[in-house]
């Protein structure tokens, strides 16, 4: 019995498939990506190595802080945001019980399940200066001025309420998760105690959830430094470069300024900022939790 | 609503206020969804008037017959549903029997292979995108279905492997050991008993992939030239460039490709529910 558990041949051919797809689509591309990240190729042609050259680019370029920081931004605007409102709703829901309780569940997560791109083109038409609908409410609410929401100053903001928008039933769904972990008997006797609300909130509710936010409050980093579909379709990165992120930044360099080398070199760092935060935040968690 | 339950409701204000509080985010949610329903009923000139909601002076059905027959709208559903579809089979093919192997054989390397696995959780997709074009190019699958494949299934397999492994750990040995002494080879193993003692995962795990891949355009736009095998997204993409002018059919075809994920949702909404909670804690 034991030695069909530690077969090499069966091991292997398990094995196999996940490995291959792993180097393959994984691991070979981020090589490849490495190599790139080294040269000047242009897409077509010939290339020449250059060495470190594009990450000096890369570190002096505006806008590859610009994405850093507008990752940030939106990073910021999840967790103070959109969660503590997803939290609060979530523990509202809990408490709610019979058929509304389903019924709200299923209604906040509905944006969730409708494509970026019909999301993207349709908050495109939301603010619309001409027919849109925000353009309309404050009409409706007697102002009359022009109101891009789209150009210089506005976009970013527009592009983390879309996403706020889109991404609230997730972060709503994983708390409510987590407040029906809760276990009631923690509740009745708190209020045997005489807790009152708040104190059971911040208590009982918060300590026991602090799993479910640590997962939530990577996922919303991670969600940050990954956005490129939603602002590639809303704001392809402008006005300007204003609304550009890591990976837009990136596909705009390869296809739109043949920049095929540069692009790549950009790739690289994306990776490693990744695989940063998410180590940096697993340690930060994991040491909080001891 | 019987009158004791009308009862409690009065008897509890809180309950009330709550359920206010929810109806609006509800509200805030659906809006724009119905704003956007509303508008591909109407003719574009509709849309300039003042009202924020609009009743159509008559129903214009004609934007959804044009969405259909131009849009190519069942070529690219029927795309999108085939390659969704092998992806999720793929995955969980190729997720459960590394799961098996890594929780449940002996090897020395078990640990290092299930970290590695799971370490693509962290790779953003998008950083592959230039470097597999060129591999795609050179492999001359550019423009096929593999194109979409190998990176669908290549990264939702981290995330298939890691729910999968952590489900099969709570799969008691026993059963196993007893199909051993029987004389049951791994593989039968794994087909007759772990795979009917896992479908709680395999539904977690076929949303996620599901939910991941189904939205996906921007490999397809990286990838892909002919209409062959373009996906879903593509039936809005093309069409606004096609009908810049004519809103009220754009609006129309959005409401039609965000149709089928939003009726498998509605069907399926406690399961999906389940899973993406699941899923996401887990993951």
């Amino acid at each position: 019995m034991h030695k069909l558990y530690s077969n090499k041949k069966v091991i292997f051919t398990l094995m196999a498939p996940g490995l291959f797809v792993f180097a393959a689509a994984i691991l070979a591309p981020i090589l490849l990506s490495v190599y790139y990240g080294f040269t000047d190729y242009s897409g077509i042609g010939k290339s020449s190595f250059i060495g470190l050259d594009n990450y000096k680019t890369l570190f002096q370029d505006s806008v590859f802080w610009t994405a850093l920081r507008n990752s940030l931004f939106l990073a910021i605007g999840f967790i103070c945001i959109q969660h503590p409102l997803a939290m609060l709703t979530a523990i509202k829901l809990d408490k709610l019980q019979g058929k509304a309780e389903g019924l709200f569940r299923c209604i906040f997560f509905i944006p969730n399940v409708i494509s970026v791109a019909v999301i993207a083109y349709l908050w495109k038409f939301i603010y619309n200066p001409n027919f849109g609908l925000v353009t309309k409410v404050l009409k409706n609410l007697g102002f009359t001025g022009q109101l891009n929401l789209l150009g210089s100053g506005n976009a970013i903001w527009s592009v983390l309420i879309v996403l706020i928008w889109h991404g609230f039933g997730w972060g709503m769904l994983i708390y409510y998760t987590g407040v029906k972990n809760i276990d009631p008997v923690m509740y009745e006797a708190a209020s045997i105690d005489g807790a009152n609300g708040r104190d059971i909130f911040f208590h009982i509710t918060l300590p026991l959830m602090k799993p479910v936010i640590q997962v939530n409050v990577t996922m919303a980093v991670i969600a940050a430094l990954k956005q490129m579909e939603t602002v590639y379709l809303l704001t392809a990165g402008g006005p300007g470069n204003e609304t550009q992120f890591m990976a837009s930044y990136l596909y705009k360099q390869a296809f739109q300024s043949y920049k095929y080398g540069y692009g790549n070199s950009i790739s690289v760092m994306f990776i490693v900022i990744c695989l940063i935060s998410t180590v940096a935040l697993n340690r930060i968690f994991a040491e909080r939790g001891e | 609503m019987d009158k004791s339950a009308i009862a409690t409701i009065r008897n509890n204000p809180g309950r009330v206020l709550t359920i206010t509080v929810m109806t609006i985010i509800a509200g805030i949610q659906m809006f724009p969804l119905i704003w956007l329903i509303d508008f591909s009923l109407c003719n574009s000139n509709e849309l300039f008037t003042n009202g924020i909601l609009v009743w159509p002076k008559k129903i214009q059905w004609v934007n959804y017959v044009l969405a259909f027959t131009n849009g190519n709208f069942f070529h690219y559903l029927k795309n999108s549903l085939l390659i969704n579809t092998l992806a999720v089979v793929l995955v969980l093919i190729i997720s459960i029997m590394a799961a098996f192997a890594c929780s449940r054989m002996e090897w020395k390397l078990k640990h290092a292979a299930s970290i590695l696995m799971v370490m693509g959780m962290m790779i953003p997709v998008h950083a592959t995108l230039l470097p597999n074009y060129v591999i795609y190019d050179k492999l001359g699958i550019t423009d096929t279905i593999w194109a979409l494949l190998i990176p669908y299934v290549a990264f939702s397999l981290p995330q298939g492997f890691f729910l999968t492994t952590s489900f099969m750990s709570s799969i008691p040995k026993e059963l196993e050991e007893a199909a051993l002494i029987d004389g049951c080879g791994i593989y039968r193993i794994l087909a007759i008993i772990i795979f009917p003692l896992m479908k709680s995962s395999i539904v977690t795990v076929s949303i996620m992939t599901y939910l991941n891949n189904w939205n996906e355009f921007m490999l397809a736009i990286t990838y892909l030239s002919s209409k062959k095998w373009k996906t879903l997204p593509f039936a809005i993409l093309e069409f606004t460039g096609q009908y810049s002018s004519n809103y009220a059919v754009q609006f129309a075809v959005m409401a039609l490709s965000a149709a089928p994920a939003l009726i498998i949702y509605i069907i399926l909404n406690k399961h999906i529910t389940k899973g993406v909670a699941l899923g996401a804690v887990k993951g």
